[in-house]
């Protein structure tokens, strides 16, 4: 399957337009749709992770990137749900509330759905109802709070608070990160899990709903 | 050799036996008055008065007038949500339309923020009086907001896209930004500025090819700007940018300030390379504003002793101090670059597992013959904030004489450590009123202090 390779690879170079013509290509040329997903968007999105996290590419790289697997996974949609295809799980995303520093969040985002989540992002400045209520309406597996200032990192352990006060805190996974974060912080405020940069976090975010 | 010299003289590379201590009190200088971060960043004279604060307890070599870096983008039309505790953020990207992404307009030269623009003539008043009070002996800092950061508040994060899609829409952007920079060091040169920080946390996010790129012509042209001036320049740059600091150096400014996420050993042998200081590099979160004195002086003292050259050395937090910022930290990690063998000793005392306390022996506090003040202090004779401290006292002892007893515990006299432990004293200065804590690490106004003594003498048993 010579045109899957090639579509990661396109993805890999950012080249939208490309990717979008070769996933209908490869549609029409009778490869089932969740396997385009998997070895062609997925698989290239999963190099461009690995190569963010070690430090060979960088924000813009990451983000053209992730607009050309929009594209492409726009097209596959309509054929994933005739093949039944489901997400790996569902993830709530957001910035807390007074933080509007969105850089990271929405490279943790694109990541999540590089591993083929169903992401639903809130945004900036969330209010923590606003991620309890969303998370609930959609049967969501995870919540992923960000921050990167000092002061609104505080505002992550009220969503930590609002989970558990709506008493769904065992059937939420509560991810956490930013700049000022670390781990101890993160289990400080009860979270479960924080990883220091994107591609952990879509791997930690896979796990977790694979353990279930 | 004043302080400011004592900087200056790093910035020109002469050889060093000491760094000098640069704290970047942006809004945290407002902590030290009871402003939030919107007063100082707002009112004139509650900023002056907050910087002079942090002038006098942190005892700077240097320090900045300002730092915020939603002021130039303010007056260019980005709308900011102001915080109590930290600097305002950028809510709306002018040049970023949802509607329409790939329109991308360059602002037109008009738009250069003039001096009576924003909050520009407030800054350049502070600027002013900040030169006049304290000017002769600290360097001053005038920062602006980099060319990359300006450019990503106007366009939002489009910009890192743009620089796929419309290579020169981005060259032409950060040229207009990188004129918006020399505008504005012009205005704080003229308002006194020793030297100009261009502060672009971005950096750290691009790689080295985007950076060639894109940033080497607008940086290099603002530094020759900012020498042409006749002031000294530094690049500050947050998160890790280890990859990019040779770069950073070519484009010719005399100090780069790092923050934690780049290791400062690593980062001085390519600084050294290009003979260009380096600042840095306490950590904000876990050391400055999660950390006790000792672990903010220890850290300190490890850092200088990672260099026994000096030379191009600045010690100075990783970046803006967060707000809440304890003032002891600072006045910790103060005390730990002016007297730093010192501090090495202490530190080392503190550390000390077993430490015999039953040797001390405490005053019997509840039945004295007259109220006893107990000062514990660093250093009186070399740690700012400690010397206000005690100064604070000995004005109490010279209005109520034989009244009221003083006494001042050094942390520098090795007997006194482990009465301060003892005494479970947390922070220094400090000042117990019999074996009570009243104040900590802020100086009390005379005012306040006189009611604690009277109120002392009326309580204490005879």
């Amino acid at each position: 399957m010579e045109i899957l390779q090639t579509i990661s690879e396109m993805l890999q170079k950012g080249k939208a337009k490309d990717v979008k013509a070769l996933v209908q290509e490869a549609l029409d040329q009778g490869i089932a749709a969740e396997k385009v997903l998997n070895d062609g968007l997925l698989a290239g999105m999963s190099v461009i992770g690995e190569k963010f996290k070690n430090n060979e590419i960088f924000v813009p790289d990451v983000l053209i990137a992730a607009r050309a697997m929009k594209m492409g996974s726009q097209v596959l949609k309509p054929y994933l749900s005739d093949e039944g295809v489901k997400a790996q799980g569902k993830v709530v995303i957001g910035t807390v509330q007074g933080d509007l520093h969105d850089i990271g969040k929405n490279l943790v985002s694109m990541m999540m759905e590089g591993k083929g989540l169903e992401v639903i992002d809130l945004g900036v400045d969330t209010p923590p109802e606003r991620f309890v209520s969303t998370a609930i309406e959609n049967d969501a597996d995870i919540i992923a709070c960000s921050a990167l200032l000092t002061t609104t990192m505080n505002n992550i352990k009220a969503v930590v608070d609002a989970v558990r006060d709506a008493g769904v805190r065992d059937k939420v996974t509560i991810m956490v990160g930013g700049a000022p974060l670390t781990e101890a912080f993160a289990k400080s405020i009860g979270a479960d899990i924080y990883t220091p940069d994107a591609a952990s976090a879509a791997d930690a975010a896979l796990s977790a709903v694979q353990k279930g | 050799m004043t302080p400011k010299e004592k900087l200056f003289s790093t910035l020109r590379h002469e050889p060093q036996s000491e760094a000098p201590w640069v704290p970047f009190a942006g809004v945290h200088a407002g902590k030290l008055l009871g402003y939030d971060a919107t007063e100082v960043l707002t009112d004139a004279d509650k900023l002056f008065a907050s910087l002079m604060e942090v002038n006098r307890l942190y005892k700077p070599d240097g320090q900045p007038v300002v730092f915020d870096l939603q002021l130039e983008a303010e007056c260019l039309g980005c709308e900011l949500v102001w915080a109590k505790e930290g600097p305002p953020s950028v809510k709306t990207h002018p040049l970023f339309d949802e509607n329409d992404p790939e329109d991308r307009v360059v602002p037109c030269d008009c738009t250069i923020p003039d001096a009576n623009q924003g909050r520009i003539p407030l800054v350049l008043d502070v600027m002013r009086r900040m030169k006049a009070a304290a000017g002769d002996e600290t360097a001053l800092y005038g920062l602006i907001c980099g060319p990359f950061t300006l450019a990503s508040h106007l366009r939002g994060n489009d910009i890192f896209m743009d620089m796929y899609d419309d290579e020169d829409y981005v060259r032409d952007l950060l040229a207009y930004a990188a004129k918006v920079a020399k505008t504005m060091a012009g205005y704080y040169v003229e308002a006194g500025m020793d030297v100009i920080a261009i502060v672009d946390p971005l950096i750290s996010q691009i790689s080295t090819d985007h950076f060639r790129q894109f940033m080497t012509d607008p940086f290099t042209e603002i530094f020759d700007a900012i020498r042409d001036l006749g002031a000294f320049s530094s690049f500050f740059v947050c998160g890790d940018a280890t990859r990019n600091i040779a770069v950073m150096c070519e484009t010719g400014p005399d100090s780069i300030g790092i923050d934690e996420n780049i290791n400062m050993a690593e980062a001085k042998t390519i600084t050294d390379r290009y003979n260009v200081a380096l600042g840095g590099n306490i950590p904000l979160t876990t050391l400055m504003l999660h950390g006790n004195q000792q672990d903010n002086m220890k850290f300190t003292v490890e850092l200088l002793d990672m260099f026994a050259d000096k030379t191009n050395l600045i010690i100075s937090p990783g970046c803006d101090m967060p707000y809440a910022t304890p003032v002891e930290n600072a006045i910790g990690v103060a005390q730990a670059v002016h007297q730093t063998n010192q501090v090495r000793e202490m530190v080392k005392n503190y550390q000390r597992a077993e430490m015999d306390l039953s040797q001390v022996v405490l005053p019997d506090y509840e039945h004295l013959e007259r109220p006893l003040v107990e000062v514990f202090t660093l250093d009186s004779e070399t740690c700012a904030a400690c010397t206000y401290m005690w100064g604070a006292a000995t004005g109490m002892k010279a209005r109520f004489g034989a009244e009221i007893d003083l006494v001042e515990y050094k942390f520098t006299v090795k007997e006194n450590i482990p009465r301060i432990v003892k005494m479970g004293v947390q922070q220094l200065p400090s000042i117990y009123v019999n074996g009570k804590l009243v104040y900590s690490s802020l100086i009390p106004s005379r005012e306040a202090f006189d009611r604690v003594v009277r109120e002392a003498l009326t309580t204490t048993s005879k």
